[in-house]
This record gives structure tokens, sequence and C-alpha cells, in this order.
């Protein structure tokens, strides 16, 4: 009796087994969503607004990305924060003005932030972050292009361009609001070296 | 009257030069000083656009003049002693030193203050140094101490030729007008 009841369950555990293998062969994979957080130290957050037409070149000290690409390398979500007290135009006079509450205004709004959830590319392989912008309390819809690039150090390489109306953001107030000397338009552009954080599930 | 400098008198071309850089010097010196005393405005940008036109005019006039002066003559000195001779001339190649320094000395203040230059609203010209904050105030020394400096210098050039014109009533004054 003994023998009959360890042969059948030894069949059910068998039995069991199989059937469980048989149903991890149905469920798909894990997906490995990968998140990216940027080297400071390698990056860079540039921007330029104009004076009379040429570029005054400055960029932001501190800032930070984080990227979430899913299983197939594709974006999933993009965060930017940006310290905008760290805006440097290589002048003490302008760094002054800047920060004053008729440009930046630091004291009020030290942070600005992107993010993203919505991304589309195209034939050649670049993002199109399609998220908000928020700067000075005003949040607006920005796309923003970048290419991709992971290097084979295992790092990796988000580089674009973009332009931004300075007046959307009440960037440059009263006096400076025509546009006349301080053009409305401002490039920005970066180049930042992103590391993988520990992946997970 | 001719456009070439003679032994004994100016030609019109450099008569034209000395009294278009005197126009635009005695307009240079009290809009740098009011610009600077401005807070940062669209005034205070326009003036310094203005301020550094006219600056860079005085040294492209001040190019023009060396080569003329280099490629003809000038007329002698009238009435004059060695050592006065030897001031005139040292205070006329201080001044040409200054029409040069201080063009200079600004264009380099706003090359390292990374503010861009256009002349008269027209012409770029490109940044001469890169951003540097303590190179800016070097610069900045030198633009006010030279300033200083010229304006003693006309003071003399300008003391100089009255002496000549009132004093000694010789035709130093007379011959570089029209």
């Amino acid at each position: 009796m003994v023998l009959i009841r360890y042969l059948i369950a030894s069949f059910r555990v068998k039995q069991i087994i199989c059937t469980a293998s048989l149903l991890c062969l149905l469920i798909p994979p894990p997906t490995w969503a990968t998140s990216w957080r940027s080297d400071i130290q390698a990056s860079q957050l540039n921007f330029a607004p104009s004076y009379e037409g040429l570029p005054i070149n400055g960029d932001f000290k501190e800032f930070a990305v984080i990227y979430t690409t899913d299983q197939e390398g594709e974006p999933e979500d993009l965060s930017v924060s940006v310290l905008v007290a760290s805006a440097d135009l290589g002048n003490s006079e302008l760094n002054t003005e800047i920060r004053a509450a008729k440009w930046f205004n630091i004291t009020a709004f030290p942070e600005a932030k992107f993010s993203c959830q919505e991304f589309t590319t195209d034939n050649n392989g670049k993002v199109f972050a399609h998220g908000e912008l928020q700067i000075k309390g005003y949040k607006k819809p920005v796309t923003v292009p970048f290419s991709w690039r992971l290097l084979t150090t295992g790092e990796a390489v988000m580089r674009g361009e973009l332009m931004l109306a300075r007046n959307s953001f009440s960037i440059g107030s009263d006096e400076w609001a025509s546009g006349d000397q301080i053009g409305l338009a401002v490039k920005v552009w970066f180049d930042v070296v992103l590391n993988p954080i520990n992946p997970s599930l | 009257m001719g456009i070439k400098n003679t032994s004994q008198q100016w030609g019109w071309l450099s008569k034209v030069l000395h009294w278009l850089t005197a126009l635009i010097i005695f307009l240079q010196i009290p809009l740098g000083f009011y610009a600077e005393s401005l807070r940062l405005s669209p005034l205070k940008m326009d003036m310094f656009v203005w301020h550094k036109s006219l600056g860079m005019l005085v040294f492209l006039l001040l190019v023009i003049r060396l080569l003329w002066r280099i490629k003809g003559t000038i007329p002698q000195s009238l009435s004059a002693s060695g050592a006065q001779k030897c001031i005139s001339q040292a205070a006329h190649w201080l001044l040409y030193g200054l029409m040069a320094v201080l063009p200079i000395s600004g264009w380099i203040i706003s090359s390292a203050a990374n503010i861009p230059i256009k002349l008269f609203w027209l012409i770029p010209l490109p940044a001469i140094v890169g951003p540097d904050e303590s190179l800016k105030s070097v610069a900045a020394e030198l633009h006010h101490i030279s300033v200083l400096v010229l304006v003693a210098v006309l003071i003399l050039h300008i003391g100089a030729a009255l002496r000549h014109h009132l004093l000694m009533q010789d035709n130093t004054m007379r011959r570089m007008w029209f």
C-alpha cells in the first residue's frame, strides 16, 4: 500500500512539474526596463540667448536627466530637472541680471523641469520627446528632439538641440519683453552622457 | 588744397582724419562714462553699441592715418625748441598709441564679458578672446587708465595748439584748419 501511494504521489509531482514547465513556456519573458542617469561631469546643457542677433553662449552647471528605455531599448520616460540658479552666461553682471524677477526669478522658481512619456521616432532613429516643460511656473508643451547612442563602454549619449521662445515663460519681461535687443528665441542644446542604473523588472 | 601733406601744409585727407577723430573722441569719453553708469537695460546696451562702434571707427581712422603718414610726409614743426619738438612728438605718438589701446582693450572687455559686438547694429565683430572674468577686469582697468591718460594728453595737445595760436601766433593751428 505504501509503495502504491508513493508511486501515485510521485506521478502527481511529475505531472505538476511538467504542467508548470509547460506553463512557463507559455508565459512571456519578463520585460527588462533600463533606467539611465546623467553623468553631470561628462554632460553639458547649453543655452544661448541672442543679442542683436548674435549668440551669448551659456550653460547650466547643475541638472539631472533620468531616461528609461524598455526591453527593446525604446523610450518610455524622460525626466529632466535643471537648477536654474546654476545658469552661467560667462559674465557676472549678466548672471546677476538673469537671476532677477524679470528673467528666471530664481528665488521663486529655482528649478525647471521637463517630463515626457510620449515619444516618436523618425526614419533616422531620431527620437522626439513630446513632453511638458515647466519654467518659472509656466507649463508648456515642448518637443525635444534627440539622438540616442549606446557606447561600447556601457554608457549612452543623448544629444539634441531645440529653440525655445523665452516669452512663453515670461523670461525677460518689462523692458526686455520686445525682443528687440535680446531675441525671443533661445537656442538650447545638450550633450548628455548617461550611465545605466541597476536594471529592474 | 591738395589731398597730400607737404612740408608746409596738411593735405585735406589728414585734416578730415584729424577733425573726425577729434569729434568722435569728444563724444566717446562722456558716452563711455555715461553708458557705464547706467544699470543693465536696453538703453545701456544701445549706448554701448554706439561706444563700441565709434571706438572701432577711431581705430580704423587711426590705421588710415598711420598708413597715410608712413606713405607721405608731414609739415615741419614751427617755432619750437628741440625739447618742445620732442615733447610734441612723444605726445602725438602717445595719442596714436591710446587710440589703439582703447578700442582694443574695449574689444577685449566685451569679448571676455561674453558680449557679442555688432558695430552700428550692422557689422558683427568676432570675439577676440573667450569669456574670462579676470581678463575682463584687467582689460577694464587698462581701458580706464588709458582714458585718463588720454584726457591728460588731450589737454596738453589742445593747450599746446592754443599756445602756438595765441601766444606764439604762428601757423601751427591754422594750418590744421580748412
